[in-house]
């Protein structure tokens, strides 16, 4: 059982100038499964792989169970690793594959079919123990990735997009089972993804990166009522949160002519800006439509059955703008309505430097 | 219009692929011929081979055991068979030995500079062996290597393994990354890493990386003939000893010159697939 | 405290410690094959770059004299070199060219489905398999031989005259037998070129309308690019050393001495003229630099913007 710290660790790719991960602070608790998303590019791999140790860190440390591993070599780390296209070795069977690693540690030939059988058993690969990975599905190539992982009882799990060469029904049920076994096998997990679904039904706490930065590291649920700054706030959610340049409403905060409303604590943490330098984000389900509010036209109609999205042109900061509106349903929107636009729930407030303002 | 032109069409489309493989089955035989015939003179008596060309004739294995067992000349059958097999085979192995390493050091885990080594390795195949063989016969003659097998196994794994470095290279690189990664991870050294891992994937390319090496020092002739005329000579040299100044030879050589291009020929034939994909792939990914 | 943090070493000269650990593991693997090549091609090429600069020779014996360049001199003024250096090259264009065209031609053949393919590819790649001196003995004495030779037993069938042709067109006859082997080593990278594209460009192709034609020149022939630079690449650096066909098929007749024959008969093959067979070897070496610098050229073509 183990914690993982990253203490500012940062990698600079060869021949590049900006850092592929950029001082990254990170603790990761005993038995936790954090899950690292962001947009592509954003250095989610590189970190797992910097916790790897297949990745030289440039500055900066990465702590296991309070030891400095930074420079020492990816088998002297006690890690397992899930990839992407699992790399699974071709020429051995299942059983050989999830025995490779237990066979360089001189452990016994009866205790790793011990340990073989246990961790087939787990997922169900009993009956492939004695194929070769190119006979097998994608599900059952990505439960074999898993099953070489659980057999070693590493420290730490590491896992990088392990689900994403799995066609949609199977991801969502792999997503359960495999957050249902790291949380029975209490292993401490990082696992990368860059879809946030994943990411907010997976993770105890989800860390969102970009562009090698982190922006903000929380329980999904703070993450999506209280994103730390405009990029959040629009990373997480989907439809994503409605972000704009606030218009000033005598004196405070707006959209179209309509004053956004806000705790008195956020208004007058607000009030230390001029209104027009303050960004209003407001979630689809947030907003609803109705009699009063802001004016504007209905230009699409998304009906999904159990509810649908509207898109509304308005009138903002003097030119056409639109605003995504949840709507029940079996909605009787209708493209081209003209309807108004109101509040129903909390409203999100960032200052100009991005940051959100908090009461 | 278009509808009523579809029948014509298929049916001159078909025409034309008959004759395009009539076409090939054509080259082949072309191509093939020289050695069909070679095969066939060697079953000829010297009567029937040396006179207008002749395709039916009673079949005789008469030359097959003169040559074989013919002891005149410096250098019998067994001892070239045995010289070529010996220095074939050891040098073959010392390349894939020494190739190996270097193609991981190339490709899998390079070292800073791998163009420029690659480069090197390719480059020293542009010099003229022949540039070289005087003073590759000074060297031998000092070190008592003339008429050995040893220096024929040391030149032919110097010749081979610039050709084995470069293909075997492009090989290890197809091996991908994460497989070498999580073998890392799985707690591998560099032993396990090529035993275990790259080797069993890039099986076929090494097969057609030795089987090359293979066609090249059998069928080697200058190094052979230049430093070894009088021992250790091999199987090529063999061969041209059945050329005779004086009476007929031509049935004698078709025999000798039968068995000596039938190894490789049959090895080369099992291995064709295998060699396409060693080749092209071998260089261009 | 202090103390301490001296005497531990710093993150700094932990990481270059590492790093030069690492740079030595990845160096190791590649030094005995290094190691031995550069033994065995920079020694001789050192000891000929000497010579080069004495009067050497065996018969009669003398002893090595330093004569400056005076070998070179000579060398630029020797008539037959420059023949030679003349035939090396007609001889190594001329026979890839062919092989190169020829073996495209087969290729494109081979690449349709039809029953023997296998069958027909098999008989083709043979002559590529057959040993040198053997190819050229068989063709010198049973396809081109005036007397017993099979060509000229179809030229008299037709009513031509038979011709000697190892003796009367050397260079060429010699030319033939090499794209007689050289062909199918083409056609093996060009099928595999041929082989490695994808049918979803080809059927593209047919969508838009593209006729065989403009589909070969404009989709296929661009496609086999590397493949063909690589086979024109691989063929010169046999090709361009060519020697074993010489000696049993014309030994050295007219027209047919290359570089490689040339410099062989004026050494250990015979002339045993030491001093100025190096000087010869050494413009050869610097000729092939040369070329082998285009050459190189191509393959860095090959890879580039390749990672390891
Ligand atoms: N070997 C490398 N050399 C140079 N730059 C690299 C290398 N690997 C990654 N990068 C760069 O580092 C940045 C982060 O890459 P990384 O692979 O960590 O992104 P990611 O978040 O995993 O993206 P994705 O979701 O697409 O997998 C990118 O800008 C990428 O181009
Ligand atoms: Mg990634």
């Amino acid at each position: 059982m183990a914690e993982v710290k990253f203490d500012a660790a940062s990698r600079i790719y060869p021949g590049t100038e900006e850092p592929a991960v950029n001082k990254l602070n990170l603790d990761i608790g005993d038995g936790e499964l954090l899950v690292l998303v962001g947009p592509s590019g954003s250095g989610k791999s590189t970190a797992l792989r910097m916790l790897a140790g297949l990745e030289f860190v440039n500055d900066g440390s990465i702590f296991i169970n309070d030891k400095d591993v930074t420079l020492a070599p990816p088998q002297d780390r006690d890690i397992a690793m899930v990839f992407q296209n699992y790399a699974l070795y071709p020429q051995m069977t299942v059983a050989s594959n999830m025995a490779f690693a237990l066979k360089q540690q001189g452990v016994s030939k009866e205790d790793r079919m011990a340990r073989v059988k246990e961790a087939a058993k787990i997922l169900d690969l009993e009956p492939f123990l004695d194929r070769k990975p190119k006979n097998l599905s994608g599900g059952q190539r990505q439960r074999v990735a898993m099953g070489r992982a659980i057999v070693r009882e590493p420290q730490v799990f590491l896992m990088d997009e392990p689900l994403s060469n799995l066609d949609a029904k199977l991801r969502v049920q792999t997503r359960t089972e495999l957050a249902d076994l790291q949380a029975r096998l209490g292993v401490t997990t990082v696992y990368v993804t860059h879809d946030q679904v994943e990411a907010m039904t997976m993770g105890h706490r989800v860390a969102v990166l970009n562009f090698g930065v982190l922006q903000q590291v929380d329980a999904p649920r703070t993450l999506y009522s209280a994103p730390a700054n405009k990029f959040v706030a629009g990373f997480i959610g989907s439809p994503a949160m409605n972000l704009l340049a606030a218009s000033d409403v005598g004196g405070r905060a707006g959209i179209g002519g309509v004053q956004v409303p806000l705790s008195d604590a956020v208004a007058a943490a607000a009030g230390a800006h001029p209104a027009r330098e303050l960004t209003v984000g407001v979630r689809p389900e947030h907003l609803q439509l109705g009699s009063e509010g802001i004016p504007g036209e209905a230009i699409v109609v998304e009906e999904l059955g159990s509810e649908s999205f509207v898109h509304v042109r308005i009138d903002h900061l003097g030119e056409s703008t639109t605003i995504v509106v949840r709507d029940e349903g079996e909605t009787d929107v209708r493209r081209g309505d003209n309807v108004s636009v109101g509040f129903n729930g909390p409203v999100h407030l960032f200052g100009p430097d991005d940051q959100r303002i908090s009461g | 219009m278009s509808g009523s032109n579809t029948g014509p069409v298929v049916g001159e489309r078909k025409l034309g692929g008959y004759l395009l493989s009539a076409l090939a089955w054509f080259v082949g035989f072309l191509f093939f011929f020289p050695v069909f015939w070679m095969v066939l003179s060697g079953f000829k008596t010297e009567a029937d081979a040396n006179g207008p060309p002749k395709l039916f004739f009673e079949p005789t294995t008469e030359q097959f055991a003169e040559v074989t067992n013919d002891t005149t000349g410096l250098l019998s059958a067994g001892e070239a068979f045995s010289n070529s097999f010996w220095a074939v085979a050891i040098s073959t192995v010392l390349v894939m030995l020494l190739a190996i390493p270097a193609a991981y050091a190339l490709s899998i885990k390079p070292v800073d500079k791998w163009r420029d080594v690659l480069f090197f390795f390719i480059s020293t195949k542009f010099l003229p062996i022949v540039a070289a063989i005087l003073p590759l016969w000074i060297i031998a003659r000092e070190l008592n290597l003339l008429n050995t097998r040893l220096i024929l196994i040391i030149l032919y794994t110097a010749m081979n393994l610039p050709l084995a470095v470069w293909m075997l290279r492009s090989f290890f690189s197809e091996v991908p990354r994460e497989l070498i990664e999580a073998a890392q991870i799985d707690g591998t050294n560099l032993r396990g890493q090529i035993t275990s891992v790259i080797l069993p994937i890039v099986a076929p390319g090494l097969a057609a990386t030795a089987l090359l090496c293979v066609i090249f020092a059998w069928n080697e002739f200058f190094l052979a003939v230049q430093l070894n005329p009088i021992e250790g000579s091999t199987v090529p040299i063999w061969v041209t000893g059945n050329v005779s100044t004086r009476g007929n030879f031509l049935a004698k050589l078709s025999a000798a010159s039968t068995l000596a291009t039938l190894p490789v020929i049959i090895a080369g034939w099992l291995a064709q697939k295998r060699m396409i994909r060693g080749l092209a792939m071998g260089a261009i990914k | 405290m202090t103390a301490a943090t001296s005497n531990a070493p710093s993150r700094e000269e932990q990481v270059k410690a590492l790093q030069k650990r690492e740079a030595r593991r990845r160096r190791l693997p590649l030094l005995p094959a290094l190691i031995f090549t550069i033994l065995i091609t920079q020694i001789p090429f050192v000891m000929s770059l000497y010579y080069s600069f004495t009067d050497w020779t065996v018969t009669p014996p003398s002893p090595r004299t330093w004569t400056g360049i005076s070998n070179y001199t000579d060398a630029f003024t020797n008539s037959f070199f420059r023949e030679a250096a003349v035939t090396s090259i007609v001889m190594t264009v001329s026979s890839v060219l062919l092989s190169v065209i020829l073996g495209t031609g087969v290729a494109l053949l081979l690449d349709r489905k039809f029953f023997g393919q296998g069958f027909v590819r098999t008989l083709i790649i043979t002559p590529f398999l057959v040993m040198p001196v053997v190819a050229g003995l068989v063709w010198k004495n049973q396809m081109f031989s005036a007397a017993f030779g099979v060509i000229n037993w179809l030229l008299e069938a037709v009513g031509l005259e038979a011709v000697e042709f190892a003796s009367k067109y050397p260079r060429w006859s010699i030319v033939a037998v090499l794209v007689w082997q050289w062909t199918p080593f083409m056609m093996l990278i060009i099928l595999a070129g041929l082989q490695g594209q994808p049918a979803s460009v080809l059927e593209a192709a047919k969508v838009d309308g593209a006729t065989p034609r403009a589909t070969f020149f404009q989709i296929t022939l661009p496609h086999l690019r590397p493949y063909l630079e690589l086979g024109v690449l691989l063929g010169s650096i046999y090709l361009i050393q060519v020697f074993d066909h010489i000696v049993v098929m014309t030994g050295g007749g007219p027209g047919s001495t290359n570089v490689p024959y040339f410099v062989n008969q004026r050494s250990i093959g015979g002339g045993w003229r030491f001093g100025s067979a190096s000087a010869f070897s050494i413009l050869v070496v610097i000729a092939t630099i040369f070329i082998a610098t285009f050459g190189l050229r191509v393959l860095s073509g090959l890879l580039e913007g390749e990672e390891p």
